[in-house]
């Protein structure tokens, strides 16, 4: 078991096995009818681990139609987040910390149990 | 960050869902870039409203504000749409289909019972009260030309609020104090010289050029600086226009035009770049064949530009090339009747509420020509064509 901590951006707590993104762009990589991502991954239910963000000014509507149409992930941590990420979590309510170091996320693996709380981030 | 006593209790909820929500995504967004606190804004002009672009997640987010009775706080104005209002056919090359026309009907009714100036136009800046916003008041606008203009021509505050942030801080009247509504990060500290012969002129087509060439190089955090005074409205504009569109950048001071003041010692380095270099991109650029269609409006013309088109075409006969121009209808009501008599006559199209970038205009092997370096740099990306030439070299673009 793991525990670190970053910077709180969206507050909540969430709980669920991590899907790891490297640049993370919600437009046009994730489709927000089925939570599919362009590499056949889905984000429902997931913690998202993103090394950095990609940008796209759409970003934040598509992760407000993946909460609206019921395959948010649970939460995002970041190395590094960006204001259309963080406009995007705060109008669906989906918890958002930043401010990790990269090479603490990049040990993390695609089904690794996350628990978010808070600035608070254990990895099981 | 810090907040007022009645920013707390909209943050918390006292005023309702929509202010709560709006204020959060400002509040989080200005928390993330260490800003220290809130300010109120002057007006806003929201980019992101075309439903091509938003699609149904967009449109959803907007009518749930609007059905909950939000109201923008300060006078707000939003971008274009992928069709004229008034004639769904107007922009050649183009289909939109029945459900694109529902989709962006329902945003258009959700912004308009908020309250916003449906002008849907990318130059605000030729509204008059919009005009009339008293220099050194901070603004949120999404709209990157605008949003140079904005700063570095008309002296009002603004960063690229892109996303729904524009939206939000409508809604709550506010944003986060940073970037550029902080005096300092106004003031150059790189200046670009123009080497050049006195009589080489620097028009539009050149100062889109100039604005893609100070992009690639300018690599520093202050808007860069142009000793070059810049003559006429349509200059400014395209040069404002490139630097957004190329440079992603929210400023540039333009000497006699921007109006700001600082000592020239702030300038660390002068960078001189020489007209051969402008002469050779234009000369890759410029039209060696006859396009199929001739477009002006990005962004959006004003009356003066016009009239400058319909003056140019006065004396030709026989036009075989389509020309359209975008503007916004208050820019049309302006227009003296001469040159409506004229442009009607050449067939030439005034489109409003939409422009060639935000349409689903076109398609790969479509050949165009514009004086937009911005229409250039877009269009280009979609598989069209497009070479720049002036207004005011409209006469060469029609011989071929």
């Amino acid at each position: 078991m793991k525990e670190f901590r970053g910077r709180v951006l969206v507050k909540g707590e969430a709980e669920g096995e991590a899907l790891v993104i490297d640049e993370i762009s919600f437009y046009g990589d994730i489709n927000p009818n089925n939570g599919m991502l362009v590499d056949g991954r889905n984000v429902k239910d997931k913690i998202i681990v993103a090394y950095k963000p990609k940008g796209s000014t759409v970003g934040s509507y598509i992760i407000y139609a993946l909460k609206e149409n019921g395959f948010a992930p649970r939460a995002i941590i970041m190395s590094k987040s960006e204001p259309i990420i963080i406009a995007g979590c705060v109008l669906a309510n989906i918890p958002l910390v930043d401010n990790i170091d990269i090479n603490v996320l990049k040990e993390i693996k695609d089904g690794d149990k996350i628990i978010v709380k808070n600035d608070k981030i254990i990895v099981k | 960050m810090y907040l007022t006593k009645e920013e707390e209790k909209i943050l918390n909820g006292e005023y309702g869902w929509g202010l709560a929500k709006a204020m959060q995504v400002i509040v989080s967004v200005g928390d993330s870039l260490n800003s220290e606190k809130l300010i109120n804004i002057a007006h806003a002009h929201i980019s992101g409203v075309s439903y091509g672009n938003i699609g149904e997640p967009g449109k959803k987010l907007i009518k749930q504000f609007a059905d909950e009775g939000i109201k923008f706080s300060v006078k707000t104005t939003v971008n274009p749409i992928g069709y004229d209002t008034m004639d769904y056919d107007a922009i050649p090359f183009t289909r939109i289909d029945k459900s694109y026309i529902i989709g962006q009907e329902e945003i258009l009714r959700s912004l308009n019972k908020m309250g916003a100036d449906l002008t849907l136009s990318c130059t605000p800046y030729y509204l008059p009260n919009v005009n009339e916003i008293k220099k050194g008041s901070s603004v949120a606008w999404g709209e990157s030309n605008a949003v140079v203009y904005g700063n570095s021509v008309l002296g009002i505050k603004t960063n690229r609020e892109g996303g729904p942030i524009s939206l939000m801080a409508a809604i709550i009247g506010k944003i986060y104090y940073y970037g550029l509504h902080i005096e300092k990060n106004r003031i150059p500290e790189i200046k670009y010289k123009i080497h050049k012969p006195e009589d080489y002129e620097i028009n539009e087509v050149r100062a889109g050029i100039i604005g893609e060439i100070i992009s690639k190089i300018h690599n520093n955090d202050k808007p860069p600086y142009l000793e070059e005074k810049l003559k006429n409205d349509t200059t400014i504009k395209e040069f404002s226009a490139s630097l957004g569109a190329a440079g992603n950048l929210a400023m540039v001071v333009i000497n006699g035009i921007t109006p700001i003041r600082f000592d020239e010692k702030e300038i660390k380095e002068t960078i001189t770049i020489d007209f051969n270099d402008i002469k050779k991109r234009e000369e890759e650029l410029k039209p060696n064949e006859r396009p199929d269609l001739i477009y002006f409006g990005c962004p959006h013309t004003n009356k003066h530009e016009i009239e400058k088109i319909a003056n140019n075409l006065k004396k030709i006969n026989n036009l075989k090339t389509k020309i359209i121009i975008t503007t916004s209808r208050k820019e049309i009501s302006k227009l003296d009747r001469d040159a409506l008599n004229i442009l009607r006559s050449k067939d030439v199209k005034l489109i409003s509420d939409t422009c060639l970038i935000v349409s689903p205009f076109g398609y790969k092997g479509l050949n165009i020509v514009t004086n937009s370096y911005k229409a250039y740099f877009y269009l280009t990306k979609r598989g069209i064509k497009v070479s720049l030439i002036s207004i005011d070299n409209l006469e060469e673009v029609l011989r071929l």
